[in-house]
């Protein structure tokens, strides 16, 4: 079989994920099963091994011991494969270390199939329509040639970023940190367009549409279909954008176009974006119901089963700060007695307003010193220097604090099935000696 | 066909480029060995890989209750054909025993580097 053409290794965990997208294609066997919609006893037709027909053990081994790192052409190599159907990758926090965040180390997130690259840029359609007096349609090019391009750096975040911080684990990628990134994003604000449509005084919400294909195959299914509510919509900072870091906007990114919709759950932004509806009420697509993007109102006992009446839409994200810088796992030469920390925090629609880093489990803090953000929705650098009492084992933990007062938690709280608004305190292990 | 085929290896070879070298993704194969061992694997390998990676799967550690919710949800929202009968029970017995909530809780996804 493929396996040991392909060069998995004997842990099963070194494969070549690129290698093997570049001169492969789909397995024949999941092929089969898509066809077939049958349940194969077992892919070589033995039947399942007898040793595989016991009772299964009440703690099953992980598919692959460590991270899987990714292979994708452009992309930096120390990204950590989440899935790769579909392709879902997040940047380790020391990766996370630069100003503005690099095209190669930005985070990616998909929940569809990714399309064929545009052959032709300037030629994609954009529609605005629903609660507008007049339905704009209008080519990529024709948007950038008339209307008044604006670049912003601007955060980036996965909605369900810190997911992993949940207990028990709730339902999704497990993303820690690394589902965020801050680039500099050229385009035109989205309120540019909808004043040139003019909104409907019934407008209320936005249904963003793409063309990335469901995993199903099922053209006439959304992969994902988020909104916004027409404040959100109108305010500034929400841009239709074609370049990342002054470059195309990449495919795998959601070029030639996508929307970026700053401070809240990334899947707003959306990729490859080809529609935007105006709607009267809160939109109801993919991604907007029971729990997708939606958090309790009343807090509920973790695990439980959740009732959907008691979920409302996830709008800004919440505070968080990471250290880029030493990672996680440094060691440092017996004798050290300085560290000097670097990082990075942001706070959704807020700003951060304070950095606090211990290394003493949180018995005591030390302030950060904390750079102000370019612009709304930039991140905000920070850096402090720790001294050590002693050579050892030091875990030094970051939080931040927003404009409002909130400050991070020990722990991921107020569960939710799908497990969003997990913003624990960033920790890193370092050994002195 | 073949030409793209023959660009996409050429950029593979040289691993990292200019941001705009980008293709299409083909997720490596899995295949159910690579999966927790236990009665119903491969059943439960094949019905979910019709669309997506087993490796999302095999990310979740839930209760029975709660892996019924997401078959569920698959069904109702994302074109899964439903699962009934001794082909629910086979997956349900499956996943309830391979990936239960994880133990021990409250450890944040965290991991410690220095551990043996």
């Amino acid at each position: 079989m493929a396996r040991e053409a392909w060069g998995i290794t004997a842990d099963g965990n070194n494969f070549d994920t690129g290698r093997r997208g570049f001169l492969g294609s789909s397995g024949l066997a999941a092929i089969g099963a898509v066809i077939g919609g049958v349940l194969p006893l077992s892919r070589n037709g033995i039947g399942i091994p007898p040793a595989h027909a016991q009772a299964a053990p009440a703690t099953a081994p992980a598919p692959a011991k460590g991270p899987q790192y990714l292979k994708f052409p452009g992309k930096n190599a120390g990204l950590v494969v989440l899935g790769e159907k579909p392709l879902v990758a997040e940047t380790p926090e020391s990766l996370l270390d630069d100003d503005t965040t690099p095209i190669e180390k930005f985070y990616i997130r998909n929940n569809g199939q990714i399309p064929e690259e545009a052959k032709d840029p300037d030629a994609w359609k954009i529609t605005i329509d629903g609660e507008v007096n007049n339905k704009i349609e209008i080519a990529l090019g024709e948007l950038k040639s008339k209307y008044k391009a604006v670049t912003r750096r601007m955060v980036l975040e996965c909605g369900g970023n810190g997911r992993a911080g949940f207990s028990p684990p709730a339902r999704g990628n497990q993303w820690t940190n690394g589902g965020a990134g801050c680039a500099e994003w050229t385009g035109v604000p989205l309120a540019d367009l909808l004043k040139k449509a003019g909104l409907k005084a019934s407008a209320k919400y936005t249904a963003h549409y793409a063309a990335d294909l469901h995993l199903s195959g099922d053209a006439g299914k959304p992969t994902i279909s988020r909104g916004v509510r027409i404040e959100k919509a109108m305010e500034p900072n929400t841009m239709i954008v074609w370049a990342m870091n002054g470059k195309p906007l990449p495919n795998i990114h959601g070029g030639p176009v996508r929307l970026i919709v700053p401070g809240w759950a990334g899947s707003a932004s959306q990729k490859w974006l080809t529609r935007i509806t105006i709607r009267d009420r809160e939109h109801d697509g993919p991604g907007m119901t029971e729990f997708s993007y939606r958090t309790a109102i009343k807090p509920m006992v973790p695990g439980d089963k959740a009732d959907p009446a008691n979920f409302r839409i996830l709008e800004s994200m919440p505070v968080r700060s990471i250290i880029t810088n030493p990672a996680n796992g440094a060691k440092f030469a017996a004798g050290t007695k300085e560290l000097k920390l670097r990082g990075a925090s942001w706070a959704g629609d807020l700003t951060v307003k304070q950095v606090d880093v211990s290394t003493d489990f949180g018995a005591s803090w030390q302030r950060a010193t904390l750079e102000r953000p370019k612009n709304k929705y930039d991140w905000q650098r920070w850096t402090a220097t720790l001294k050590l009492p002693t050579d050892g084992y030091f875990e030094i933990w970051a939080r931040a604090t927003d404009s409002k007062g909130a400050m991070q938690p020990h722990q991921a709280g107020f569960w939710n099935p799908q497990g969003y608004g997990g913003n624990a305190m960033h920790r890193i292990a370092v050994l002195v000696g | 066909m073949m030409l793209r085929l023959a660009w996409l290896a050429l950029a593979g070879m040289l691993l990292i480029g200019p941001a705009s070298a980008q293709t299409a993704f083909t997720p490596r194969d899995e295949s159910p060995e690579e999966f927790a061992p236990g009665a119903g694997r491969d059943e439960t390998f094949y019905a979910c890989t019709a669309c997506h990676g087993f490796r999302l799967v095999a990310q979740q550690g839930m209760t029975r209750a709660q892996w019924e919710d997401s078959i569920n949800l698959m069904t109702r929202r994302h074109n899964m054909p439903p699962l009934d009968g001794k082909d629910r029970e086979t997956v349900l017995s499956y996943l309830e025993a391979a990936y239960p909530p994880r133990a021990p809780a409250g450890r944040g996804g965290w991991v410690n580097p220095f551990a043996k």
